[in-house]
């Protein structure tokens, strides 16, 4: 093997140097200096999302065992901008709340190591990698969201996570031993040939499913979803809610698409069923949210119920617009906790009734919160309206008609609870509103690029062809 | 005869971890979890596998089980018992477990599984390590490289959940 194959991994050795320069930095700065760690890991993110858009070769490596394509790069490209709008998000909060406590730095050593973990199991072409790049992109999670260990919540967060996560690798270990069992082989390709439909196949399918499902939080697996949302810091439920959930989309639709073909009648009953449990329930339970972390945890389970329509579709256009509608969530999703965060960081307050009012003392705000649930909800002609529109056509080509349906009227659904919120923020009036603020540069710039992406993603028609032509499998 | 220590192992670990799972005592559950690993580790020295059961005995038995029992001793009574749950709660993970070995054990049995003849001598040091650090097809190197940035960023994590803020430090001296 020739060194320079490596370079295949270009992206995964680049976010590893950067761990490591950010944990050498820690060791070396000064107590006073301790503050230079957010510009620096700002600085080297940047680097990395650009990094990631020069182009790069696709192969595979070790066997087999990392593969690399035009789809996975463009995934990896998706979850680097994700990250940096977060990181130019909790900018302000890290410098607020936790530098003073010194542990600045162990905040993005743990957010990049889950996202070396979701690279590689983005490009996993084993099981064995998979699972891995899985722990490694749960594991840190659970200290992320105890990271206010002396809020009784945040502690509380952390082991509920912990524990739910631990329990769901352990299923879905258990399917993956099965699935061992029945074909031999832990290689994706050697399976793809190998599996057939049987007992013991459903079985190790369904186990495995259930763990990605767990990290989707897709319904019966999302006990977990609102308390550890609303316990952690804002930044990390972000984080949850858009990067580590798209990127569990991401493989999941990768697998089945592939690894499960000879599957795919049994996968699609599972699918079909999650998809209506999961927008209903999602849904329902939104609509009786009061605290604004908790209300979005509950979307964000409607949402994920919806991309499973394109899942359901299993063709190219099904890949195309899952990574499509995940780009949108990205970005929809970023820029409304972005607001929530901006408001709770200055003035800490966190409910639905105290935005009443925003509009008149904070227009640029409530306008981006705006955007963003709209695109949520789907309404023309923002992004998010042509995301749901392309998976409904996508589920609807495959003739599941009456899935469709139940879909649009849990969208009818979900536009009043979207509205409730923008209702309170442009039409109440309240005297006690949330005064007038000026927020973090850095968090500002951060909802520029979300509200950018919305109207780019949504009015630009060459990207969903651009992601349509990488798609084919 | 191997049969017969198959089954002693068997019902050792199924025994042993139905009583880990079930006792109110924490440092007893950790002992009864010892007993599961070293039963298993009994499994893999039958099936030939003596460094998969040598690393089952020094890493989980010896070291895991170690860990465990420092971190009871640390912060919890050992006398102390957990209360033990609602009897409803008992019932419905009870019959939970029930319903999802038997489908799990229907399926495992029904299936006919293919059998290779070459396991025999697989798991020598030699072998282990031959495949642990190759890069081509069947090697290991990758994923035992990903194992250490788990590691680290665990690591990590564990400081993070265990380390004070500094205004905390002031006001306790």
């Amino acid at each position: 093997m020739e060194l320079s194959t490596l370079l295949l991994m270009r992206q995964e050795l680049a976010l590893t140097a950067i761990i490591l320069i950010l944990l050498v930095s820690e060791i070396f700065l000064s107590k006073e200096n301790k503050g230079v760690v957010v510009p620096l890991a700002l600085g080297l993110m940047v680097l990395q999302t650009i990094l990631g858009f020069i182009p790069i070769d696709y192969g595979n490596l070790f066997g087999g065992m990392f593969q690399n394509s035009e789809l996975t790069h463009l995934m990896k490209n998706i979850l680097n901008v994700a990250v940096l709008v977060l990181f130019l998000q909790s900018a302000s909060w890290l410098r607020k709340d936790v530098l003073e406590q010194g542990r600045g730095t162990e905040f993005y050593l743990l957010i990049l190591s889950t996202l070396l973990g979701m690279y590689f199991m983005i490009s996993a072409g084993d099981f064995l990698m998979f699972f891995l790049g899985l722990e490694l992109s749960s594991l840190p999670l659970a200290a992320l969201a105890a990271f206010d260990i002396y809020k009784k919540q945040s502690a509380e967060a952390g082991i509920k996570f912990i524990l739910s996560a631990a329990m769901a690798s352990g299923v879905s270990l258990f399917g993956i031993s099965m699935i061992y069992g029945v074909t031999g082989s832990l290689y994706f390709d050697e399976i793809a040939a190998a599996f057939s439909f049987g007992g013991l196949e459903v079985l190790a399918l369904v186990f495995f499913f259930g763990g990605l499902a767990f990290k989707m939080s897709l319904v019966p697996f999302h006990f977990w979803t609102a308390d550890v949302y609303e316990g952690s810091p804002i930044p990390v439920t972000s984080y949850l809610s858009v990067v580590s959930k798209g990127a569990a989309v991401f493989i999941l639709t990768i697998i089945l698409f592939t690894v499960m073909k000879s599957m795919q009648d049994v996968w699609r009953d599972v699918v079909y069923i999650l998809a209506i449990l999961t927008m209903t329930i999602g849904n329902l339970f939104a609509l009786r949210q009061k605290n604004m972390k908790r209300f979005l945890a509950f979307s964000s389970i409607a949402q994920a119920g919806f991309l499973l329509l394109g899942i359901i579709a299993a063709n190219q256009n099904g890949m195309a617009v899952v990574v499509y509608f995940v780009l949108i969530y990205v970005f929809s999703n970023l820029g409304a906790f972005g607001v929530v965060q901006a408001i709770s960081l200055n003035t800490g307050k966190e409910n639905i009734d105290d935005y009443e009012g925003l509009y008149r003392t904070n227009p640029k705000l409530s306008l981006v919160m705006l955007l963003s649930l709209f695109s949520l909800a789907g309404i023309p002609p923002v992004a998010g309206f042509f995301g749901k529109f392309f998976l409904f056509i996508a589920a609807a080509g495959e003739g599941y008609y009456w899935l469709v349906l139940i879909a649009v009227i849990n969208v009818t659904i979900a536009l009043y609870y979207y509205l409730l919120v923008v209702r309170a923020m442009f039409l109440r009036k309240n005297d006690n509103a949330i005064p007038l603020f000026k927020s973090d540069t850095l968090l500002r710039v951060g909802l520029v690029i979300c509200v950018l992406g919305i109207l780019v993603a949504g009015l630009y028609s060459p990207l969903y062809e651009y992601i349509f032509g990488l798609s084919a499998f | 005869m191997e049969r017969i220590i198959f089954y002693i192992f068997a019902a050792a670990i199924i025994l042993f971890s139905l009583f880990s799972v079930t006792s109110t005592r924490i440092l007893r559950a950790a002992i009864y979890l010892f007993l599961v690993l070293v039963s298993i580790a009994g499994l893999y020295f039958m099936l030939g596998y003596h460094f998969l059961g040598a690393v089952q005995l020094t890493v989980y038995a010896g070291g895991i089980v170690v860990l465990i029992i420092f971190s009871i001793l640390l912060t919890e009574q050992i006398d102390s018992r957990m209360p033990a749950p609602k009897l409803g709660t008992m019932i419905l993970s009870g019959a939970v477990a029930v319903i999802g070995a038997t489908v799990s054990i229907f399926a495992i049995t029904g299936h006919n599984f293919e059998t290779t003849p070459e396991t025999v001598n697989a798991g020598t040091v030699e072998k282990v390590g031959e495949r642990l650090l190759s890069y081509g097809e069947g090697g290991y190197v990758l994923p035992f490289e990903v194992i250490s940035v788990l590691l680290l960023a665990a690591m990590i994590g564990a400081i993070v959940i265990a380390k004070r803020p500094k205004s905390d430090e002031q006001t306790s001296e």
